[in-house]
């Protein structure tokens, strides 16, 4: 039952980072390949706040997920006004430059021995992995929610000129170059919350969870479920993590000597479903969000709201 | 009113436009040429997506060689590329709607004025931009350009592309717009003879080098092909 309940709460942490992701690449087009920094700054500096420092769970998470914030911003002004390669890469990279940090700076991260011992909050009751399971659902069905009010924003259909033509968007008098360095700073700090609330549920931290596959997880679960629907990256995280790491890793009865295979046979199903989806539905399972005409009675007359 | 005085423009290190002198103010300015010859450079330049590399470029008498592009509408400047100029993923409704926070009209009545310049837009406003035709995303970007009810309207070749029946449909809305707004705008175009009937005045590019600059009334075709083929 624990292990359910860990990996349904780590399911809700994929679903929170591929929502994320979204807003990032899916509304304002910025190709974030470093998603497991982000998140990985904000687990360590939790773990390093709150077992060194003594400092309250949740308001270790609020400084971390800062941190997270901050690397975010500095990468956007350096990069984020490039091309979308140089962007995918540098990102890569700072995800590459955390991960080796955190394992050479053992006085503070405790390096490749680990970090631990990280506890649940709510004291000594019971259930209280549970409890933690049903805080981070309500985070992230409060991050879908947003991000569906972002898309029918304002500002969400300015991400979306600027994803679609940032010169045009510019010339209609948008700072697109500020508007992008704060979603993405904004969004790499919420990142870094999940991170935060990843701590607890690791308990001990070690360095191989800051490995890229986390970023490509996320990645493959927002192509497969649709990079510009807002239920996209829920609908791929289901897919891809439910389906996989919960569903067959865990309850299909595969005999003892072919179970080495599953992770194997795992990432050949999450490669052929991907051609699939890239050939035959290349906006992903869900599509784009379609454009809607709100019905205010402003805009009965064809109104829309101010942008 | 734009003055540029011995202006080079263009792309990183290459200039493209060399020494270009002019003024432009409550009129319809034609900016002719060939392909390559220039014209796109100039707008976006007056638009300020592209660098002034020498020279002067005031508007109003202030300085806006170093004004960056997204403050060149609050200063009334609106400018329509000649590609890409739609947001396909927005509707018809929130691509006019994103243009429509510069000016103190309410953005209410300067819908009412673009859905009467072109009701079929009025038609497919809850549409995908990128479901429009050539033709109405042409009118789309024109109506947006006007929902940010600027001084200086920039076209670039908006017939570019168009059926001969809508691109005098076109120009006729531009000569309105000019005569019902006194906007003054600058038409960068191909299409010399539609061109001409509603420019007040005429310059030619070729190669990035301004060749003629003239009131139409003293032009001929003659002259315009010549300084084609300098």
């Amino acid at each position: 039952m624990d292990y359910l309940i860990f990996s349904f709460s780590l399911m809700l942490v994929y679903i929170g980072l591929a929502q994320l992701l979204h807003i990032q690449f899916g509304m304002a087009g910025i190709p974030n390949f470093g998603v497991v920094g982000f998140w990985g700054l904000g687990l360590y500096g939790t773990g390093v706040l709150y077992l060194t420092y003594d400092v309250p769970l949740f308001i270790a998470i609020a400084m971390a997920s800062l941190l997270s914030a901050a690397a975010g911003y500095v990468l956007a002004l350096l990069v984020l006004q490039r091309s979308g390669q140089a962007v995918l890469a540098a990102t890569l990279a700072l995800s590459a430059i955390i991960a080796t940090l955190i394992v050479s700076e053992k006085d503070i991260t405790g390096g490749v021995q680990g970090l631990g011992t990280i506890k649940f909050p709510f004291g000594d009751m019971d259930g209280r992995n549970i409890v933690f399971m049903v805080f981070i659902l309500i985070v992230v069905i409060a991050l879908v929610w947003l991000s569906a009010k972002l898309r029918d924003s304002r500002m969400g259909r300015q991400l979306v000129a600027i994803r679609d033509n940032e010169e045009l968007a510019a010339s209609l008098g948008k700072n697109t170059a500020s508007t992008k360095r704060w979603v993405f700073a904004v969004t790499c700090g919420m990142m870094g919350v999940l991170g935060g609330m990843s701590a607890p549920l690791h308990q001990f931290l070690v360095p191989y969870q800051l490995a890229p596959s986390l970023t490509f997880a996320v990645w493959i679960a927002l192509v497969l479920g649709g990079k510009g629907h807002n239920l996209g990256a829920t609908v791929g995280v289901f897919v891809t993590f439910g389906l996989f790491d919960i569903l067959i890793e865990t309850y299909a009865p595969v005999p003892a000597e072919q179970a080495i295979l599953l992770p194997n046979f795992k990432l050949f199903c999450y490669g052929l479903v991907l051609i699939m989806i890239i050939m035959f539905r290349p906006r992903g399972m869900l599509g784009e969000d379609k454009p809607r005409v709100r019905a205010r009675p402003a805009q009965a007359q064809g109104v829309p709201r101010e942008t | 009113m734009f003055e540029a005085r011995n202006m080079c423009s263009g792309y990183g290190e290459m200039a493209v436009l060399k020494d270009i002198s002019f003024s432009v103010k409550d009129e319809i300015f034609a900016v002719l040429g060939a392909n390559g010859a220039g014209k796109t450079t100039l707008l976006k330049t007056l638009a300020r997506l592209l660098p002034v590399q020498s020279g002067d470029l005031t508007l109003d008498g202030s300085d806006v060689s170093a004004t960056p592009a997204y403050s060149m509408p609050g200063a009334g400047v609106a400018y329509v590329p000649q590609e890409g100029n739609v947001f396909p993923d927005l509707s018809v409704l929130e691509n006019l709607s994103i243009g429509g926070r510069t000016g103190h009209r309410s953005k209410a009545e300067k819908l009412d004025e673009v859905f009467a310049l072109f009701p079929r837009l009025k038609e497919r406003r809850s549409q995908a931009a990128g479901s429009l035709s050539g033709g109405e995303g042409q009118m789309l970007a024109v109506g947006r350009a006007l929902m940010q009810d600027p001084q200086v309207l920039l076209l670039d070749e908006p017939s570019a592309g168009l059926s001969p029946l809508f691109v005098d449909t076109l120009f006729t809305s531009i000569a309105d717009t000019r005569r019902d707004r006194g906007l003054t705008i600058v038409l960068a175009e191909q299409n010399a003879v539609k061109t001409l009937e509603i420019a007040d005045r005429v310059m030619v590019l070729s190669l990035g080098e301004m060749h003629l600059l003239r009131d139409r009334a003293d032009l001929s075709m003659s002259d315009i092909t010549a300084a084609y083929h300098i």
